[in-house]
């Protein structure tokens, strides 16, 4: 058990960090003026994006199916509205 | 622009589109990674509030941090012991010798008799009136209200409503029962194996002072082996209490309040009693039911599970104690009880009681059963603990709302109650159990057990809502998790659980595929829902 959870560990970080340096090339090639607080927000937005995912699908797994879909349903609502926030703010100069 | 450069910002160019394509690929995965974590951490079964799913460390809160000070419950009157009749269970007994005497009445006057006289509760006619006294039409119905002796008469006459509920049980509830059980017996063959194989019964046979001295049919208990100190042997008692199969202990002081009125076991007087002196702790275990079955309550899963471990861990720990040399004696669900449960559950330190009346435990939620063993071995004790249940139960309602007979009560809070000088939660068990008269499968209905948001899993996410939860005095966050847990999860209304046609006998959970009897057995089953009045 503590095994698999280090590498589960172990391979979310690599992924976090491709996802981190895919993240700063994107926002370079998109003229986007990063600060450390835009940088904040933005981490914030995708923890978030990824907090929810993880709790509908355990929803999913301890066999209250309907609970996970309603949580993604109303998740993408609220994510998509906190993303289209997060967008203007970070293409404000 | 040179060849060079050209070449330059072509590699630079390709790098940074690998680097934005890598970087949106590994979003992805981590999704997905997420996803089937979550999936993972949702199916785990070591995070099942239910038996065998607990590991080694079962009782695994520090109960340090809730202790809270104060006595278990507050006294709000004049205190008393329960009566025989207060008790649905017991009062079941008075009712059908009642009934069979006064059947035994109609049968009288049938043959022509004019008078009865001597017949256990039926009040014979005082001389010179035996005329007055008119016969029952009916032979099937609830024996008239002044037909019953005292003290149930003039409790009766406190309470008509429950006269009423009584009635109903006994002229419309078991009959209709009978005939549900007779339609739907394919459909019930396996949760009805299921849950009577859980059966064992072993009672005690003779009184406290004979019983609790002597080890199993008749080696008497040998002198008392000293401890170092009553922390040591709380420390030994606990630790072998979970070997037994306990999932939690507590140990607590005698309140002779909490000890029926009536019936002790193995006495020959089935009348009031006075507590035997050797009585001085009380040891509470509490036991969860099977995780898979337990969400399909009421009508595809048992008590008995979780009634039968519980029995068996406290003959153990009962045969026990009595190996070192001190009384003890066993009070569980299959070989009775002669104390109340959920005040030494709340004075051990187990848990705090629920709008539903039963305990809640910061480990299983709702969701166990429990049983207890009085001994002399003195013991280091338990304190009551708060972790916010009175408070969250103040507003959340959820089992109240899905309670099919509206046993449970809404009140605000429980300020105004007064239950034999106790104040605390008290559901009215006399129409809680018309209900479990009407389901079928196991039997008994236990919805508000596993509807309560403390009996959810204790997989990350509920722990965080059940911390979070804690933490709040400001119950903004209890009230937001109760609406989630309304709104997010899908669970039948109340009257669903109704038998048909009003209902269709519905569970909280679909339940386990080794309940289906389609998936096993080659019979016809007509499930109850084909009868529900559309």
């Amino acid at each position: 058990m503590i095994t698999n959870l280090v590498i589960f560990a172990f391979i979310v970080g690599l992924l976090t960090g491709a996802v981190v340096v895919g993240a700063i090339t994107w926002a370079k090639d998109l003229g986007l003026r990063m600060t450390w607080w835009k940088c904040l927000l933005a981490a914030i937005w995708y923890l978030l994006f990824l907090f929810l995912f993880f709790a509908a699908f355990t929803f999913m797994g301890e066999g209250e199916p309907i609970a996970g879909w309603r949580t993604l349903g109303i998740s993408t609502v609220i994510l998509v509205i906190l993303g289209a926030g997060l967008v203007r703010i970070l293409r404000s100069k | 622009m040179t060849k060079k450069s050209k070449k330059q910002e072509d590699a630079a160019c390709s790098r940074r589109s690998f680097l934005k394509v890598g970087g949106a690929v590994a979003a992805g995965l981590q999704v997905g990674a997420v996803a089937g974590a979550g999936l993972a951490a949702g199916k785990d079964p070591s995070t099942h509030t239910g038996w065998q799913h607990l590991g080694d460390n079962t009782q695994f809160v520090d109960r340090t941090k809730l202790i809270r000070k104060g006595p278990a419950f507050h006294i709000v009157g004049d205190t008393q012991r329960t009566q025989r009749h207060e008790s649905a269970f017991e009062r079941q007994g008075i009712i059908m010798k009642n009934m069979r005497q006064y059947r035994e009445m109609i049968s009288s006057f049938d043959a022509g008799e004019e008078r009865i006289e001597g017949r256990g509760n039926m009040e014979a006619p005082e001389p010179g009136k035996e005329k007055e006294r008119k016969p029952p039409q009916d032979p099937m119905k609830y024996p008239p209200m002044d037909t019953f002796e005292e003290p149930m008469l003039s409790w009766y006459k406190e309470r008509p409503d429950l006269y009423e509920a009584d009635k109903v049980r006994m002229e419309e509830i078991m009959p209709k029962r009978a005939k549900d059980s007779e339609t739907y017996k394919e459909y019930y063959t396996l949760i009805n194996a299921w849950s009577g194989s859980w059966s064992t019964r072993e009672p005690i046979t003779e009184p406290p002072e004979v019983s609790d001295y002597k080890i199993g049919s008749g080696r008497k208990i040998g002198d008392p082996i000293p401890f170092k100190s009553p922390a040591h042997a709380s420390l030994l008692i606990k630790k072998v209490a979970h070997h037994f199969g306990a999932t939690m202990v507590g140990i607590t002081t005698i309140e002779p309040d909490w000890h029926y009125d009536f019936g002790l076991r193995g006495a020959e007087d089935k009348g009031s009693y006075k507590i035997p002196e050797h009585w001085k702790y009380v040891i509470a275990i509490g036991i969860p039911h099977e995780w898979e079955q337990v969400n399909s309550n009421p009508n595809m899963a048992t008590s008995f599970d979780a009634y039968s471990r519980s029995t068996i861990a406290a003959r153990r720990l009962e045969t026990y104690i009595k190996s070192l040399g001190y009384p003890a004696r066993r009070h569980s669900p299959m070989d009775g009880y002669d104390l109340i449960g959920v005040p030494y559950l709340v004075k051990a330190g187990l848990g705090e009681q629920g709008r539903h009346g039963i305990t809640i435990t910061p480990e299983t939620g709702a969701n166990f059963r429990s049983a207890y063993i009085t001994t002399n071995l003195e013991m280091e004790i338990d304190q009551p603990i708060d972790f916010g249940v009175e408070k969250f139960c103040e507003h959340c309602q959820i089992c109240a709302d899905l309670c099919p007979s509206g046993s449970i009560s809404r009140a605000p809070n429980n300020h105004e109650m007064n239950h034999r000088g106790y104040r605390h939660w008290e559901i009215n068990q006399t129409t809680c159990y018309n209900y479990w008269m009407q389901s079928l499968g196991g039997m008994g209905c236990r919805i508000c057990l596993i509807a309560c948001p403390y009996s959810r899993k204790a997989n990350w996410l509920h722990t965080m809502a059940r911390k979070a939860d804690t933490a709040d005095p400001t119950l903004t966050v209890a009230k937001s998790l109760t609406y989630l847990q309304k709104n997010l999860f899908d669970a039948p209304e109340a009257e669903d659980f109704l038998p048909p046609p009003d209902g269709e006998f519905a569970n909280f959970r679909e339940a386990p595929e080794w309940l289906d009897v389609q998936n096993y057995l080659d019979i016809e089953a007509r499930p109850p829902s084909k009868d529900r009045k559309q």
